[in-house]
């Protein structure tokens, strides 16, 4: 076996070894912790790279290393590496907690990477468990006032729960394919049609996916885990896993392709209400993170559109939108976490006057926020403008217009943070940022610019890894 | 035809076994007593897969794996629901999840 195929995981599972030794030290040594995991993320992101054009299967057929896969390697990969560069001020972390704070990402990262890899079933369901439960613990690691605690609890309660219906699922799956490999199970789908087993099944399955995308009616942990967890926690938990949601929901959303009407039928009202509920509760909000987790629940129904067109544009765009996604959201949480200095939730009034407080930041923040209600020449308009080609290409007149519609009401919500940046008074003093924070500003700035406007590169390779998958 | 040589029972009694568990999960309000409930959950599945196993499968080991790895997994789950829930327990002199609602909105 060639140790490539199973490099960076290899080279994950070497990192969280080193951070589990740190974790031990009796001296707490923040500084040093910091930088050696930020250093292995950043080699980590390399050896990702490095990995990206490897093919083939290990373990029995149960892991299959494809372009596909790959992408999203990369992409977790990246962002681990994003999450560790905001992580140098954890003002809501105890000193002591810090190297296990780090440890708890990598193996969340770990296990989201064996995740977009598994084929088989059971192997699905353990590094689904394994990202999982590091994120449990993650979420309570913040001190504070029990509202860590509150949100915790209830992520692993619904993540449970949701996690019971997936192996519901897939146990009918299995009884009645009589396999646990994707490969074998995915031909003999159609000879379900006529039994709803297979369908049950599969939505069952999905259930435990939806969890991790937070899909209506699997959402309502999101809210109160932005709100309760550390700001870098929720910043991993919206965009690193969120990017491996969508590629497991793209290879099993293909066991489901055969089914035709009823299949297709429940996935486009999922979407809708997960869009429109998303985008309407959104606007009450007073919190920020609160908001942002209103709209994730909002760009989960917009990425399920590509989804459910079964073709490879679709799967393409969603795949696209994934990875926008990660890079938009970030800037935004970035910027959370900057003006939270000593890692406060953050209210959207407290942004006020960020214009005269940092004006780079500014920038990053009106660049995150564009990009996430959709506006040209942003990489989140060339994800939306693909998703909708996509499903009209397909006859889903209705879902993209109702898309469409909702596009615009986030608008609104959307610019009440851009108006309390620019145009409320400041009530604090300037921001002082680090050259590496400007650094990744301005870099991020320009990967949603130049993305945004020359999308034909990620496109194109996008559509090679999903015919992987096809 | 022996009922409990049947997969049809074993079928229902797994349903039986998910319902109970999703109704305690949504019914009770003791933490503990909602951790017990998921586990009835898992255990409904891990029944079904012994199940389809013992009456279909053409390899009869597939599903007695997955029912240990689910075992070994609900076994973490349980390790990291405690310990949260005496977190929980810490914070607020509670397990109740009634205790437990000042994230609202």
């Amino acid at each position: 076996m060639n140790v490539l195929l199973f490099g960076p995981e290899l080279f994950y599972l070497g990192m969280a070894l080193v951070l589990f030794f740190f974790s031990l030290q009796r001296r707490v040594q923040v500084e040093r912790t910091y930088w050696a995991a930020l250093g292995l993320a950043a080699a980590g992101f390399v050896v990702a790279l490095y990995c990206l054009f490897q093919n083939g299967e290990i373990f029995f057929r149960a892991y299959k290393v494809d372009l596909f896969s790959q992408i999203f390697k990369a992409a977790l990969a990246l962002g681990l590496f994003l999450v560790m560069m905001i992580s140098r001020n954890l003002a809501h972390i105890e000193p002591r907690y810090h190297a296990e704070f780090f440890f708890f990402l990598t193996t969340c990262t770990l296990g989201m990477m064996m995740l977009v890899s598994s084929v088989e079933l059971l192997t699905i369901y353990v590094a689904l468990e394994l990202s999982s439960y590091s994120l449990y613990i993650l979420v309570p690691l913040r001190k504070g006032d029990g509202l860590d605690v509150e949100a915790g609890i209830k992520y692993l309660f619904i993540g449970a729960v949701s996690s019971g219906f997936m192996l519901f699922g897939l146990g009918y799956i299995f009884g009645a394919t009589h396999s646990t490999y994707l490969s074998e199970i995915i031909p003999r789908m159609p000879e379900l049609l006529a039994s709803p087993i297979g369908l049950v099944g599969l939505l069952l399955t999905l259930a435990g996916l939806f969890f991790k995308l937070s899909v209506f009616p699997f959402h309502f942990w999101a809210p109160d885990v932005y709100q309760g967890g550390a700001n870098q926690v929720v910043t991993f938990i919206a965009t690193a896993s969120k990017a491996a949601a969508v590629a497991v929901i793209l290879r099993l959303a293909m066991l489901g392709a055969k089914y035709g009407y009823s299949f297709t039928q429940a996935l486009v009202v999922l979407s809708i209400v997960s869009m429109t509920l998303g985008n309407l509760v959104a606007i009450i909000q007073k919190d920020f993170k609160r908001m942002l987790a209103y709209s994730s629940i909002a760009h989960a129904g917009y990425v399920l559109i590509g989804v459910i067109t079964f073709q490879e544009l679709g799967y393409a765009s969603a795949v696209y939108y994934a990875l926008a996604y990660l890079v938009m959201n970030f800037t935004v949480f970035m910027v959370l976490s900057e003006v939270a200095t000593d890692g406060q939730d953050l209210k959207i009034e407290e942004l006020a006057g960020l214009y005269s407080r940092s004006p780079l930041l500014t920038m990053s923040l009106i660049l995150g926020i564009f990009a996430l209600a959709g506006v040209p020449p942003s990489i989140g308009f060339t994800g939306k403008l693909l998703l909708f080609t996509s499903a009209m290409n397909e006859g889903y007149f209705w879902l993209v217009l109702i898309g469409a519609v909702n596009g615009t009401v986030s608008l609104y919500y959307y610019l009440k943070v851009v108006y309390a940046a620019y145009f409320l008074e400041p009530r604090q003093g300037p921001l002082q940022l680090s050259w590496p924070t400007k650094a990744l500003n301005w870099t991020l700035c320009s990967a949603i610019l130049v993305f945004g406007v020359f999308p034909d590169g990620l496109v194109e390779l996008a559509r090679t890894a999903v015919r992987m998958v096809l | 035809m022996l009922l409990f040589n049947q997969l049809e029972t074993y079928l229902y009694v797994a349903l039986v076994l998910f319902f109970i568990g999703l109704y305690g999960v949504l019914a009770r309000r003791n933490l503990i007593a909602i951790l017990i409930s998921v586990e009835l959950i898992l255990n409904a599945a891990s029944l079904n897969f012994m199940a389809f196993n013992r009456f279909l499968a053409p390899h009869p080991a597939v599903g007695q794996v997955i029912a240990l790895f689910i075992m070994a997994v609900a076994a973490a789950e349980a390790a990291i629901a405690l310990s949260i829930i005496i977190a929980v327990y810490r914070k607020l002199k509670s397990v109740n999840v009634e205790q437990a609602t000042e994230l609202r909105g």
